[in-house]
């Protein structure tokens, strides 16, 4: 029996709570249980993957029973692809963080690998699961982990921004479960294909269901921080604490991406989203509304890490309208998009850590000389910059393209518009960063200058590693981009 | 902004009024929910699962995942307490009771040494006298709240109950404990690293049994294949293997229950508290 689908999710679950008890033996214990839970969660991952891939969608009933009795994982190559996503980043995270976790919060760092561990396994549990109920636990999970470590972070005003995040959170994830009570009570069932079937049957004029659907999508458009409802995400991921923005940023919004893309594609169908219901046409509105506002307030920040969060909320903008374009080449961008923009963010936040480590405040005023004196880091930031902005060898180019092609075939010239604006915003926001860390003259309060030249202060081997490896998988998914359209998504959508 | 708050408050309210048109009518037997699902666990459970308390077999077997992760979560709020309260600085001011004669000394010079014993008494700003009858009384009551606690666990299956109630309920006759005495003689009993053991070993009560039975061939949390571990009972495997879950999890609930009291009564300092 494969039991690879359980294994990937329970490994970081027990994994926390061996990470607990052994900290009471040596607190480093905790830290090694982490890395090899998240290691052995990635293994299965991959496994998965490659199950998937050979024979087609893997399903897993939990305790034995059959689907709409019991709980099933299901996993078909869309959350496949976003299964090992989670997991790879969740460990190359915790390989760059162990230095920025022992200065930031030295004399709590065993319980925070646990909280870390929980919240990968909410991240995890919510792309495997084929249960709605279930996903709204495991998004509790990694809710309420998420609240804890961010306010875990900079002193004063981290407090502020959690409490922000918990209020705008707890509405968020009340709005799905609403939602999932209206689906339960229309058709008795919590599983996803079964609700799908019963669905089929409902005629789509029934408010109840339509009802069911807006509270559902604007839970998890609460939770991705779509543009008027992005208030929460700034703050909190700026001032979270660097070991954590690095696993958050990439990840949460793009696991509520997936989850809304499983909502429109799975459970309700495409069809009833797109044919019965006359919503595309606002969406793809709110979509260019966010690229725009989300590139134009980032334009106005004086401080990298504010900058990189606004960067996140137009890029959410590209995901929701790709998906709502209503034809295969948008949704294809949008899904590929997931996997890019994780990557591209997870490297952009890298290198912003490996600069906080360094010199402890990322305000523009903070970054000259950088090029010196950080070169590997600054290479990579460079390279993950490339791809937002959609220079062609890198992955970032290849979902814009689809995305574009997409709005195209539906005659959303505004969103392509949207899509062109935003990329020459994006480089106009790091070029003036490249200038700062390249041209400004060092302030002489560094000390550097009293010896007659630069001294190369760069973030230590185990943060430029990581940074290195994601780099090369920008340009590997950039390279590779049509394979994985073609064999990943595009059988998915057919 | 107060008045697009309210726009915004009527159209979900709206949204929610719309939204039950269509729903079928209150307690209709016909509707999907009490057809659909229900049927099968009502006219299956007794025989595949031998419980005779339907919703313990759907949220500890059936559903028994979710039920993980609800005990997960709970495990979560008494971590968050912890990280976020928890204050390892070490205190400036310190106060000693006279006991003889119930004076309290104010320390401020870190140098001068009492040593608590039989004159002296260490304690807290916040300190009060506590009272003998209420401290008789609740010595009298906490013992009978455990074991009906225990009892409440113990009877899930069968009757309404199960770990999460159990577990409060244990716990809050510790935090009794605390509120009659006080916090030290409570946390003199349960020390930190106990709780927090307790804590993570009672999900991992929960999450080892999953795993045992994958181990013994079966899926994770199918009870059923622990059958050859009881073998004077097998019958009855698939409610022996929820009260063992149902144990976990109240160990976990009791635990953190406590955890959370003492970090948010004391502000994370862990000293006399309320």
């Amino acid at each position: 029996m494969n039991h690879m689908p359980a294994i990937l999710v329970l490994a970081p679950l027990s994994g926390a709570f061996f990470s607990g008890l052994a900290a009471w033996i040596k607190p480093s214990f905790s830290y090694y249980i982490a890395l090899a839970a998240t290691l052995l969660s990635g293994v299965a991952a991959t496994c998965v993957l490659g199950d998937v891939m050979a024979a087609g969608t893997v399903q897993y009933r939990m305790a034995g029973w059959a689907p709409p009795m019991g709980i099933e994982l299901r996993i078909d190559s869309l959350n496949a692809m976003v299964l090992v996503l989670i997991s790879a980043i969740a460990f190359l995270n915790l390989v760059a963080s162990v230095r920025s976790v022992d200065r930031e919060i030295p004399d709590r760092a065993p319980s925070f690998y646990v909280m870390y561990q929980l919240f990968v396994v909410g991240l995890l549990g919510v792309t495997a699961t084929g249960d709605l109920f279930n996903l709204y636990v495991l998004i509790e999970i990694t809710s309420l982990t998420s609240y804890t470590m961010i306010a875990l972070g900079e002193e004063g005003r981290s407090h502020l921004a959690a409490l922000n995040y918990i209020f705008i959170g707890v509405i968020g994830a009340s709005f799905y479960l609403l939602g999932v009570g209206y689906l339960y009570i229309t058709t008795g069932s919590l599983n996803m294909q079964d609700v799908a079937v019963i669905l089929k049957q409902i005629p789509g004029s029934s408010s109840a269901v339509l009802t069911a659907f807006v509270l559902c999508i604007l839970g998890v458009w609460i939770k991705m921080a779509l543009f008027p409802l992005h208030v929460w995400l700034p703050n909190a991921y700026a001032f979270a604490p660097v070991g954590f923005a690095r696993v958050v940023a990439p990840l949460m919004t793009k696991v509520m991406v997936y989850v809304m893309v499983r909502l429109m594609i799975t459970v309700f169908g495409l069809d009833y989203v797109f044919n019965t219901l006359h919503l595309a046409d606002i969406v793809v509105w709110l979509g260019v509304i966010a690229i725009l506002a989300g590139a134009f307030m980032a334009l106005f920040q004086t401080d990298l890490r504010k900058m990189l969060t606004y960067i996140i909320v137009c890029e959410i903008g590209y995901m929701v309208g790709g998906a709502w374009l209503g034809n295969t080449l948008g949704m294809a961008g949008a899904i590929l998009h997931i996997l890019n923009d994780a990557l591209m963010t997870f490297a952009l936040f890298l290198a912003l850590g490996n600069i906080v480590y360094v010199r402890k405040q990322v305000a523009f005023s903070n970054l000259q000389g950088l090029f010196a004196t950080m070169p590997w880091t600054m290479a990579g930031l460079v390279l993950a910059a490339l791809s937002i902005i959609g220079v062609p060898p890198t992955c970032g180019f290849f979902s814009k393209w689809y995305l574009v092609l997409g709005a195209f075939e539906a005659g959303a010239y505004h969103f392509a518009a949207a899509l062109i604006i935003s990329s020459l915003v994006c480089a106009v926001l790091f070029f003036k960063v490249f200038e700062i860390c390249f041209f400004e003259p060092m302030a002489t309060s560094h000390g550097h200058h009293d010896y007659g030249g630069v001294v190369m202060t760069e973030a230590p081997v185990s943060m430029l590693v990581p940074l290195g490896l994601v780099s090369t998988a920008i340009v590997a998914a950039g390279v590779y981009a049509g394979t994985i359209v073609n064999t990943l998504i595009l059988p998915f959508l057919q | 902004m107060k008045f697009l708050g309210f726009v915004i408050v009527c159209l979900t309210g709206g949204l929610l009024l719309y939204g039950t048109m269509d729903l079928p009518d209150w307690g209709d037997p016909a509707s999907p929910a009490s057809t659909h699902l229900s049927d099968y666990y009502i006219e299956h459970i007794l025989e595949e699962t031998r419980v005779p308390n339907l919703v313990t077999a759907v949220l500890a077997d059936y559903r028994g995942y979710d039920t993980m992760f609800e005990t997960a979560v709970v495990f979560c709020a008494g971590l968050a307490c912890f990280l976020l309260l928890r204050d390892f600085r070490p205190k400036k001011d310190r106060y000693f009771r006279h006991i003889p004669t119930g004076v309290m000394l104010h320390v401020k010079n870190p140098e001068i040494r009492i040593i608590p014993g039989n004159e002296f008494e260490h304690m807290d700003r916040e300190w009060v006298p506590s009272d003998r009858i209420i401290k008789t009384v609740c010595r009298i009551l906490i013992p009978f709240i455990q074991i009906y606690a225990l009892y409440v666990v113990a009877h899930g299956d069968f009757s309404p109950g199960g770990g999460f109630q159990g577990g409060v309920i244990f716990g809050s006759s510790l935090i009794l404990m605390a509120i009659s005495y006080n916090l030290k003689t409570l946390m003199k009993r349960v020390t930190e690293k106990f709780l927090s053991i307790f804590a993570a070993t009672g999900v991992l009560i929960y999450v080892g049994l999953g795993v045992l039975a994958m181990i013994m061939g079966g899926r994770f949390l199918d009870y059923g294949m622990l059958a050859p571990l009881v073998p004077w009972d097998p019958g009855h495997i698939r409610a022996l293997g929820m009260l063992g879950v149902e144990i976990g999890v109240g160990i976990a609930v009791m635990a953190v229950m406590v955890i959370i009291y003492v970090n948010i009564v004391s502000e994370g300092r862990h000293d006399e508290g309320l």
